[in-house]
């Protein structure tokens, strides 16, 4: 491209010259103004699942029929999780949720660390398979296990607690056992039976988990 | 507008002086000398200052680069700092940030600046003293800031950290005794129009100015700590209208106005379109100081100013290329000369990375693009792919334009000086190629969701983060490269140095004064339709198309300045206004509440020790970081949070639910050393907070502080320190009943713990009574209120039991 004579300026000896904006340049900022203006009314018109709220909410709802559509509203009682532990597809779903929320203080592979061990075979706040799951929805120890009601999906309480429970019996090295021994999970007692026990332990949670650690005297992370 | 009414061409300047002045000699306006009624006046051109401003800059990009080496090395080997609290990555972060933007950028401005405006003006700068008390002054204020950010005195706002006292220096130094004296020397200039270089200082020394006192109005508690007027929402809107805008406005437009003088000095040819410098101009300086909100997508922000922050910055692809181009375009015809030149060689490139940067902002900007990009590596190469780069480069080829000239010598080691470019191009490409592929890859992970069970793919941060761990190793190679460079070149100016003359030889120039009134007439071009059947508008309009207008405004300085002023100030009250008026923009959430007095405290710590440089606060409504981290932020959330700490990095986990998420005693083993309870983990072990004591008496100053700003305190105001040590006391139990160390109630971690189990755990709150009463209905708020009720309506979140 040939230029246009020189301006009739000079600066210091810098010339400049009396070229055209280029037309590429001039149409593609023409373009984009257009476009904005464009876009901006159409945004603003709004509509229906346009918002990134709105979409959130979609696809919050997506995500949800895409994880639970098949076992639909899980309850955290002791058939359901015994049926879970023996599904490996739905414990790999336990176990995602473990990784996110669960191994800083009980470790990557429940070996235990701030938390309690998970792998061995005796538990604090534990007696029964089903109050895995209380312990995670409502938390022991004054915090010291948090509750994770809040922030987990019902069904996702339930599917960790499951996974949490197949982990008992590796005896990983890790924390050093702590807590009581208490019957295996699938101890044939009927529920009838294990209607006691489930009532004490939820209505003093609190002031049995004081006492373990009284007993106990030494650091105790709570939790299982 | 169109300038004069005689259709006589009459030459533009009519005092092109003497012999000596034979750079000056434009051919253009050599052959229409006129005689004027004003006298010659005889000066010289202050090079000292030049020289002293180009030593600061060759000194502090060695530090700022070093710097930066430093927080790279510390990445990857987060054991190398042994603990010690003011090497943390942390607090040098902000000291990298900020010496390579205002040390080393700056100085180099400056240079630019005191060396280029005096030969556009034929004046010496108004008032030598001034420039000196400018250049020591700026020289305080850096070694302030590099003495108080290591101590973890920082106010935590994106390179806005220095405290309010050197603050207040900056606002003095720069407006008025560098402002002053631009101003002043452009009112006393010899030459009648004002060269395009000088076009965009001029807009970078006033919105400069408006940014920095704005963004940093704060309420002071002591001589070291202030909190920002602004909270949560407002004051996050406020800090990247700044920072957006601070790259804006300290690292484009006085770099393009260094680029109109130096690159057609060094390629010795005319600029490519005097039409293209007006355009690009106006339009670069009016679209910039709206795209601020692009750094805020999918956050708290309200949508629309994001959505007019994407906009404006698409608006600003072609004004940003409008520079490239005419830095590009100048070179044709002597690319011949660039084979040849480093010195070419490094503007080139450092305008080819201007030009890829600025295509990457606005890509960088559309929603969909930053929601993979936010808070990853990838804003971490764009940027220093514009730093080390476009601003690297540019200063790095005027200083060595410049080094000959000043210290009147040959340049020591050309061999040097190319060897520098090589070492220094393939730096940057080292740098920024692996930190894109890290940025990109830990996106992916991060999002990343099992398409079989709905479940994120990878669910351990740590995972993510040791993933690009190897990348990070690339970047340190890349920067030892780079601070090579900068050493070489050190080393260049040093030994030419050594061979300056005895004295320097400062030549005089004349030049006549200006006349009070223009005496001339601005050509009136005729339209190219003159004879063509159109409309009258039509012709009118093609003859403005023409630009000769803009002639007259060249000629004064002080309508220059108010106007381009005007620019920047309409721009920015058109988002300014709204996001501090409209309430339901901030919806009140009820059971959000102040923090206690020991939150503050830890607060305080949060700040200081810069946790906002790899932590977010600031949740996505996206379900891959709702999985990950909990229910997504509500601008409701952040109403008591002077200053914000939203973040823009997540080199570790986002902490904005981090309350009650962890035990205490947790906390308290993570600050110990965070690899004993997350192997892996790249945070620095925090061991002076466990033995180091809450400053109890400074609390008091602090909730009467955050009281006037409105936070609602009764028994806080007459007993902070006693409510803190209560809370203390109560915090230290609950880690000894969690099998944690005894007596730690007056350890500094205790009120950072006490603040990491608050934050983001207001939302689920269950109300009390009180509560109804401190928030009369009001039925805007009611209904927005409402409307977040509605959108926390999700499945992850029931009422706290």
């Amino acid at each position: 491209m040939s230029d246009n004579s020189l301006t009739d300026h000079a600066y210091d000896g810098i010339q400049e010259f009396d070229n055209p904006l280029p037309g590429w340049w001039k149409w593609m900022f023409v373009g984009s103004i257009v476009f904005s203006v464009l876009y901006a009314m159409v945004f603003s018109m709004g509509a229906p699942g346009r918002s990134m709220v709105d979409q959130y909410d979609a696809a919050l709802a997506a995500n949800t029929r895409l994880q639970f559509k098949e076992i639909g509203d899980l309850s955290a009682d002791r058939a359901t999780i015994l049926a879970y532990m023996q599904k490996d597809e739905w414990l790999k779903v336990g176990q995602v949720v473990f990784k996110t929320n669960c191994i800083s203080c009980h470790g990557r592979e429940g070996e235990g660390n701030v938390g309690p061990n998970l792998t061995d075979d005796v538990y604090k706040n534990v007696r029964d398979v089903e109050g895995i799951a209380r312990v995670i929805a409502q938390g022991a120890n004054k915090g010291a296990m948090p509750a994770w009601a809040n922030r987990l999906h019902p069904n996702e309480v339930v599917l960790v607690a499951a996974y949490v429970a197949t982990m008992r019996g590796q005896n990983l090295p890790g924390r050093a056992p702590e807590g009581n021994p208490i019957p295996p999970w699938d101890d044939g007692s009927p529920e009838s039976q294990n209607v006691p026990t489930d009532g004490a332990a939820a209505d003093d949670a609190g002031t049995t988990e004081e006492t373990e650690t009284t007993e106990d005297g030494e650091t105790e992370g709570g939790g299982a | 507008m169109i300038g004069g009414r005689d259709k006589a061409f009459s030459s533009s300047e009519a005092f092109m002086s003497t012999e000596l002045d034979a750079s000056s000699a434009g051919a253009a306006s050599s052959s229409q000398l006129q005689v004027e009624n004003t006298e010659v006046e005889k000066f010289s051109y202050d090079d000292q200052i030049v020289r002293m401003f180009v030593a600061a800059t060759i000194v502090w990009g060695l530090v700022a680069t070093v710097v930066g080496l430093l927080v790279a090395v510390i990445l990857v080997v987060p054991w190398l700092t042994g603990g010690l609290p003011w090497i943390s990555f942390g607090r040098l972060r902000p000291l990298h940030t900020n010496a390579a933007i205002f040390a080393f950028a700056g100085n180099a401005i400056f240079a630019a600046i005191y060396y280029s405006t005096q030969r556009l003006c034929k004046a010496r700068m108004w008032s030598d003293r001034l420039s000196k008390i400018h250049f020591w002054g700026w020289q305080a204020i850096i070694v302030a800031a590099a003495v108080t950010l290591p101590l973890g005195i920082s106010q935590s706002k994106e390179y806005a950290e220095l405290e309010w006292p050197i603050d207040l220096a900056i606002a003095v130094i720069w407006l008025f005794v560098f402002g002053g004296n631009v101003l002043m020397t452009l009112i006393h200039r010899r030459e009648r129009h004002l060269y395009v270089a000088i076009w965009f200082y001029i807009a970078t020394i006033v919105t400069v100015a408006l940014l920095h006192v704005f963004n940093n109005l704060v309420v002071p508690t002591s001589l070291f700590h202030s909190y920002s007027v602004y909270a949560g929402v407002q004051d996050a809107f406020m800090q990247w209208w700044y920072g957006h805008n601070a790259v804006a406005f300290f690292l484009t437009t006085p770099f393009l106005g260094l680029m109109y003088y130096f690159l057609p000095k060094a390629a010795e040819r005319p600029v490519f379109s005097y039409k293209l410098s007006i355009i690009h101009f106006w339009s670069l300086v009016f679209i910039y100081i709206w795209a601020g909100p692009h750094h805020l997508h999918y956050t708290a922000l309200p949508e629309w100013a994001t959505t007019l922050g994407m906009l404006f910055s698409l608006m600003l692809w072609m004004p940003s290329w409008g520079g490239m181009i005419n830095g590009l375009l100048t070179l044709r015809g002597v690319w011949h000369k660039v084979a040849a030149d480093p010195i070419l060689k490094f503007f080139v490139v450092g305008v080819t990375f201007y030009g890829m940067a600025t295509f990457e902002g606005p890509m960088l900007s559309i929603k969909s693009v930053n929601a993979l990009s936010h808070y990853t590596d990838w804003t971490i190469a764009h940027v220093h792919s514009g730093a080390l780069g476009w601003n690297g480069f540019m200063t790095f080829g005027m200083l060595y334009w410049l080094l000959p000239r000043l210290f009147q010598t040959k340049l020591w080691s050309d061999r040097l000086m190319s060897l520098h470019f090589w070492t220094g191009t393939l730096g940057i490409l080292l740098y920024i190629i692996p930190i894109y592929a890290a940025g990109i890859m830990q996106g992916l992970m991060w999002r990343a969701i099992d398409p079989e069970t709905g479940q994120l793919m990878y669910p351990d941060f740590i995972e993510t983060t040791q993933s690009i761990v190897p990348l990070w190793w690339l970047r340190v190679l890349g920067g030892v490269l780079y601070v090579g460079g900068v050493v070489m070149m050190g080393l260049n100016a040093f030994m030419t140095w050594l061979s300056r003359p005895a004295t320097y030889d400062e030549p005089v120039y004349s030049a006549p004064a200006l006349s009070k009134h223009y005496p001339h007439q601005d050509p009136v071009p005729v339209s190219d339709l003159a004879n063509a059947p159109v409309l009258e508008f039509g012709k009118k309009l093609d003859v403005w198309s023409k630009m000769n207008w803009h002639r007259s405004w060249e000629r004064l300085p002080v309508k220059f300045t108010v106007l381009t002023t005007v620019a920047v100030v309409i721009a920015s009250l058109f988002e300014i206004i709204p996001t501090f008026l409209i309430r339901s923009n901030v919806p009140t959430i009820a059971t959000v509440k102040p923090y206690t007095p020991l939150e503050l405290a830890g607060r305080h710590l949060y700040v200081a020790e810069g946790c906002y440089n790899c932590h977010s606060q600031q949740i996505r409504p996206m379900i891959a970081e709702t999985k990950r981290y909990g229910e997504y932020s509500k601008p409701g959330e952040f109403i008591y949070d002077h200053p914000f700490q939203w973040g823009s990095r997540r080199i570790g986990p986002d902490l904005a639910r981090e309350g009650g998420k962890q035990s205490s005693f947790w906390h308290w083993t993570h600050f110990e050393n965070p690899s004993l309870v997350s192997e892996g983990s790249v945070m620095p072990p925090y061991g002076h907070l466990l033995t180091q004591d809450i400053k109890y008496g400074a609390i008091q100053a602090m909730v009467n502080a955050a009281h006037q700003l409105g936070a609602p305190y009764e028994e806080e105001l007459q007993d902070a320190e006693g409510m803190a040590r209560k809370q203390a006391e109560q915090i230290a139990a609950e880690i000894v009943a969690q099998g944690g160390p005894a007596n730690v109630q007056d350890r500094q971690a205790i009120a950072l713990i006490a603040y990491m189990q608050r934050v983001g755990v207001d939302l689920f709150a269950s109300e009390t009574p009180e509560t109804d009463e401190e928030n009369p209905p009001a039925s805007e708020e009611e209904a927005s209120a409402d409307s977040v009720a509605q959108h926390s309506t999700s499945p992850t979140l029931a009422s706290k039991p």
